[in-house]
């Protein structure tokens, strides 16, 4: 007993995790604030920290363009989970929803194109509606930069809502059974407690990565009246390169996401247990008519709606030959060694750090605890890859190249990248299993790794099987990072599909497009399984 | 009078094959060892299972095409009886109308139901403000008011302490003679149950392997199977 | 298994770095390494650096290692970062509209070349041109008949081209239009702007997201380069990509390169430099990097740039206004667009 007393002085690991990682972030906006602004000087413009008012526009309309996206996101992803839900087994459902999965994963521009591809000038969509008549506006506007951010985070939202309806006690469902529910009651009783539950936090999560996106709000916005503050930070870094000024951007960022977060209050209700058994869930409504032509339409809107988008990969068919050269191999190799190192960081980081969230000293979670947690990690969506990496290099230089900092920064930053999303992915089976277990587990005495192999690991299998296939997919997608580091040696499967377009070659670029989207689907499809 | 023929549930790993019949108005525990059927059983008879051949019929009128909403019973499970986001007083009220728009003589049945399992003082509080034993005695009232004549419970008290789990079976008992209920329940102590049962079925291996009156099943030297069972 | 060799390797030696700091000896070379950081689109596979590799290893007796930035504005920002430590020992695809901050730094060092010869007007010490092009629209004229004949023509034709252009927040092609506008339009740029905004489909991130859409249809005419024909020609036999030509005059485009202060090699570097002139160079620069050089390669331009426009004028700016205006003319440019 006497080693155990010792042992929990020492603090949780996880507490560690995310100490580090706030160390990290807040390392990062130093490393750029002390780089200094030396264009603002020669140019004379005005400095000061207090956001300009183009910034606290640029906030006012980026917020707008965020709260329509999540609301969207959450309504459409809400209906397709219900949907899904409702309809355990139709033809093809697991391929359906990887190729929709992997619109969360994708890289960024492939989503852009194929938003382009499907309703652009000549895309099917307009070319449709003017055979009845119809005369569509330019998808360029907000509302492509909604409609893009809707096909990125609709399916997020199913899926997260999925797993939560599918953690229900069974007994519920053989309760509505009985009592005669009817497809109105089976959504009071079985499905809205669960969807008012998980919607602050995906909200909250949503709306930060919407008020944080780039490409797609520049190349679909239309114009300069379409902005994030992610667009000043990089002017500011890569057309002024004025480092002070991205920091000071950024930091508002920051502040303005995690402002947004407290003053909503949107963390998610850290709810008690509601898993019973893993069994099949029995739906007292799925014999319902018309919910099964509501389902249908709902489905087969959402696919639609997203999977041509992604289904526009396939134009590079053709290219795929020009693909097998040795260059493009070396980067499918090195784009998977980098995404499986991500996903290891990733999970670990989520893992340390939600159960840090949930360890219990005194038999009840700290909430508070809990919550700083859970904000630490939702900061990391305020600070763009790129001024993190800026950041963390001004610290750096002098003791590495750049270049020699690139193997080990882009797996560790596409890493962060990525925890947000898998740890909404760990977090909420760990608490579960937290719940339900953890009296048990202090009453038998299992610490540490024993109760991490015995209580945590059963629990915990298959959300780690999923969390590890979706980080792999977001960081083999990514090229925030790779682009700064990216060249010599160090070339993935999306630097060279930049690098590609860079070169007149939009071709080969689709093909490489093609081959990261099926590595997307292929993985989202690992992930639906576990 | 429930009626089990050869009620056959199949699985990979599991065959189930009931053949049992409990008089109306009785009480009737069922033993066993811990994944031997009992639990199968029951959701058969509730209309949880798919059942491949044999029949159950209740008072002479087959189950088998009932859907559970219209079969004679109601199933009250270990756990997660209650909805967590309504109150005790709903998730009675639940038991008439699921809409939860009720008439001034329904908020009366409930309130009489969650007098008569003693909880009309705790009707406004949520699940996660009861205790377990409060918990399931909500269960109960809500299998009142829902009128059926058959009740199923599976290990209803089997994460109590012993004294309550005795007062909730003397509960059980005293609302069945008041109602005129037929009850089947699944139990891990015999012992507990032995005063209140008129019979005793035992399950073991997916089959009613013995059933009888209390005084003859409880006794050591009926089968090896149940004497290990019973521990004798 | 190579780049996970590397890892190991990478990670060790970080670990070294940092526990050993500056006293950790550089590892012995057989051949001197001149080090040069350039932008993706140059080093790529379909870029010149390829052949310019090849062609200085030739002569030099050394090795040259490409590193990759972005492009021109990364390149700047990340030699700044590194300051006096950088490896770099040149830099190459500095553009011009950016010389002024890359001159404040300090950096860089004379190139000590002759500038006679060249085929622009040019008179900077530290940094030397190796190609140049002009900004140009470019249309498909299987489906645009006839272009606008001027700027003014663009911007003022209700009915005429939509066009997608790339946002001078964030890429140099796009603060070149900006800078243009002006040249043009004068303190009339802001209203150019509002009559030509109906017809902007939208403003991408970089050059080739713009030249992706366009070449995916949706717009009628794309800001790229007058030597963008050329590709379409030399590279793929098409011949119906055009650029328009203005007659107002085109905003020129100039990439420089220049060797840093710091280097370890200078009389390499400057080899290197002189090497940026030569005729192995130049004659890579056309259909490699598709842009003009700034000396006649010996058997001249290749075939694919025969039918390509020529300016009536060039228009510049000098980096030293466009560093004085380029907050006020995005400002602006903003206001005037989002309006």
């Amino acid at each position: 007993m006497a080693g155990g007393i010792a042992r929990s002085r020492l603090p949780h690991p996880g507490l560690i995790a995310a100490a580090v990682l706030v160390v990290i972030l807040a390392a990062a906006l130093a490393g750029l604030a002390s780089a200094g602004g030396q264009s603002r000087s020669l140019a004379g413009s005005p400095s000061g920290f207090l956001p300009s008012p183009y910034l606290r526009g640029v906030a006012r309309g980026a917020a707008v363009q965020a709260g329509l996206s999540t609301v969207l996101s959450l309504l459409l992803g809400t209906a397709l989970a219900l949907a899904l839900a409702r309809r355990p087994v139709f033809p093809c459902r697991r391929l359906i929803m990887a190729v929709i999965s992997a619109a969360t994963v994708a890289p960024t521009i492939v989503i852009i194109f194929g938003v382009v591809a499907v309703f652009g000038r000549s895309g099917p969509v307009p070319v449709l509606a003017s055979q009845f008549g119809l005369t569509l506006p330019p998808i360029y506007g907000l509302h492509g930069i909604v409609l893009a951010h809707v096909v990125m985070n609709a399916p997020l939202v199913a899926r997260v809502l999925l797993g939560a309806l599918s953690a229900t006690p069974a007994e519920h469902g053989r309760l509505g059974q009985m009592l005669r529910f009817s497809s109105r009651d089976c959504f009071r009783h079985l499905d809205w407690p669960v969807i008012r539950r998980e919607w602050p936090g995906l909200a909250t999560f949503i709306f930060l990565l919407c008020f944080t996106s780039f490409a797609v709000v520049l190349s679909l916005g239309g114009g300069p009246a379409n902005a994030t503050l992610e667009v000043a930070i990089y002017q500011a870094l890569r057309l002024e390169v004025d480092f002070e000024r991205a920091a000071s951007i950024a930091l508002f960022q920051i502040v303005l996401g995690l402002g947004i977060i407290l003053a909503f209050g949107l963390l998610g209700a850290r709810l008690p247990d509601t898993s019973g058994h893993m069994a099949a869930r029995p739906r007292p409504d799925a014999g319902s008519r018309w919910l099964l032509a509501l389902d249908a339409l709902v489905i087969s809107f959402v696919v639609l709606l997203i999977a041509p988008v992604l289904l526009s990969v396939l134009t590079g068919l053709g290219q795929l030959p020009s693909l097998a050269n040795r260059q493009v191999v070396d980067a499918a190799i090195t784009s998977i060694l980098l995404a499986g190192l991500a996903s290891v960081i990733a999970v670990t980081l989520a893992l340390l750090m939600a159960s840090a969230a949930e360890a219990a000293p005194l038999g009840r979670p700290s909430a508070s605890r809990a919550r700083l947690i859970d904000l630490a990690v939702l900061a990391v969506l305020g600070l763009p890859p790129f001024a993190l990496v800026t950041g963390l290099f001004v610290l750096l230089r002098g003791h590495a190249s750049l270049a020699s900092v690139g193997l080990l920064m882009v797996p560790l930053v596409n890493a962060l990248m990525a925890l947000p999303f898998v740890y909404r992915l760990i977090a909420p089976p760990l608490r579960q299993s937290a719940v339900r277990h953890g009296r048990l587990a202090a009453s038998l005495g299992l610490d540490g790794l024993a109760r991490l192999r015995i209580v945590t690991w059963p629990a915990l299998k298959q959300p780690l099987a999923a969390a590890l296939a979706l980080s792999a997919a977001l960081s083999m997608g990514d090229f925030g990072v790779i682009a700064l580091f990216g060249g010599g040696d160090l070339i993935t499967l999306p630097y060279l599909m930049a690098e590609r377009m860079g070169a007149y070659r939009v071709d080969e670029a689709g093909a490489v497009a093609l081959v990261l989207v099926a590595a997307a689907v292929g993985l989202m499809f690992i992930a639906d399984r576990a | 009078m429930l009626e089990l023929e050869a009620l056959t549930i199949r699985y990979p790993d599991f065959t189930g094959n009931y053949t049992l019949a409990v008089p109306k108005g009785a009480l009737c525990a069922v033993i066993g060892p811990s994944g031997g059927g009992k639990t199968t059983m029951l959701h058969a008879i509730a209309g949880f299972e798919p059942v491949v051949s044999g029949k159950a019929s209740f008072d002479g009128r087959d189950l088998a095409p009932l859907p559970p909403a219209s079969r004679p019973c109601s199933l009250l499970f270990q756990d997660h009886n209650l909805f967590p986001h309504l109150t005790a007083r709903q998730n009675v009220a639940l038991g008439l109308k699921p809409g939860l728009s009720l008439s001034d003589k329904e908020r009366g049945i409930v309130a009489d139901a969650l007098i008569s399992v003693d909880l009309d003082g705790e009707a406004n509080r949520l699940p996660g403000e009861l205790s377990g034993g409060q918990r399931q005695r909500v269960a109960l009232a809500r299998a009142l008011v829902m009128r059926r004549p058959l009740l199923l419970l599976d290990e209803p008290f089997g994460a109590l302490d012993p004294g309550l789990r005795k007062a909730m079976i003397t509960l059980t008992d005293s609302l069945r003679r008041q109602h005129g209920l037929t009850v089947l329940m699944t139990i891990h102590t015999p012992s507990d149950i032995a005063h209140a049962a008129d019979l005793v079925a035992f399950v073991a291996e997916g089959q009613v392997q013995h059933s009888g009156p209390p005084h003859e099943m409880l006794k050591a030297g009926r089968s090896p199977a149940l004497d290990a069972f019973m521990g004798v | 298994m190579l780049i996970m060799r590397q890892f190991v390797v990478t990670v060790l030696a970080m670990a070294a770095v940092l526990a050993f700091g500056p006293v950790l000896p550089a590892a012995a070379q057989t051949k001197p390494v001149l080090t040069v950081y350039s932008y993706s689109g140059f080093t790529g596979k379909y870029g010149p650096g390829g052949k310019i590799k090849d062609g200085f290893e030739a002569v030099c007796n050394c090795t040259l290692d490409w590193v990759a930035t972005e492009n021109s504005g990364a390149l700047l920002g990340r030699l700044r970062l590194e300051g006096e430590g950088t490896k770099a020992d040149v830099a190459l695809g500095l553009d011009v509209n950016i010389l002024a901050e890359a001159r404040a730094t300090g950096m860089f060092a004379p190139h000590g070349q002759s500038l006679t010869g060249l085929d622009l007007p040019w008179t900077d010490m530290t940094f030397l041109p190796f190609d140049h092009g002009h900004m140009a629209f470019i249309y498909d004229s299987s489906k645009l008949a006839n272009p606008p004949a001027s700027l003014k023509e663009l911007v003022e034709n209700p009915n005429g081209p939509r066009i997608v252009l790339q946002d001078p927040r964030t890429s140099q092609p796009g603060l070149s239009l900006l800078l243009w506008m002006r040249h043009v339009h004068g303190d009339k740029a802001d209203e150019a702007w509002a009559k030509l905004k109906p017809r902007i489909v939208t403003f991408t991130k970089g050059w080739s997201e713009a030249y992706g859409l366009f070449l995916k249809g949706e717009a009628d005419m794309v800001l790229s380069y007058t030597t963008s024909p050329a590709y379409h020609v030399g590279a793929e036999k098409k011949t119906n990509f055009k650029a328009a030509a203005f007659a107002e005059g085109h905003y020129i485009y100039v990439e420089t390169g220049a060797m840093l202060r710091s280097t370890k090699q200078p009389d390499l570097a400057r080899q290197f430099l002189a090497f940026m002139l030569s005729d192995t160079f130049q004659s890579a620069i056309p259909e490699g990097n598709w842009m003009y050089p700034v000396k006649m390669p010996a058997a001249g331009l290749p075939a694919s740039f025969a039918d390509l426009i020529k300016p009536s004028r060039t228009l510049a700016f000098t980096p030293d206004e466009v560093l004085v205006m380029r907050r006020t003319l995005i400002e602006s440019w903003q206001n005037a667009i989002s309006r």
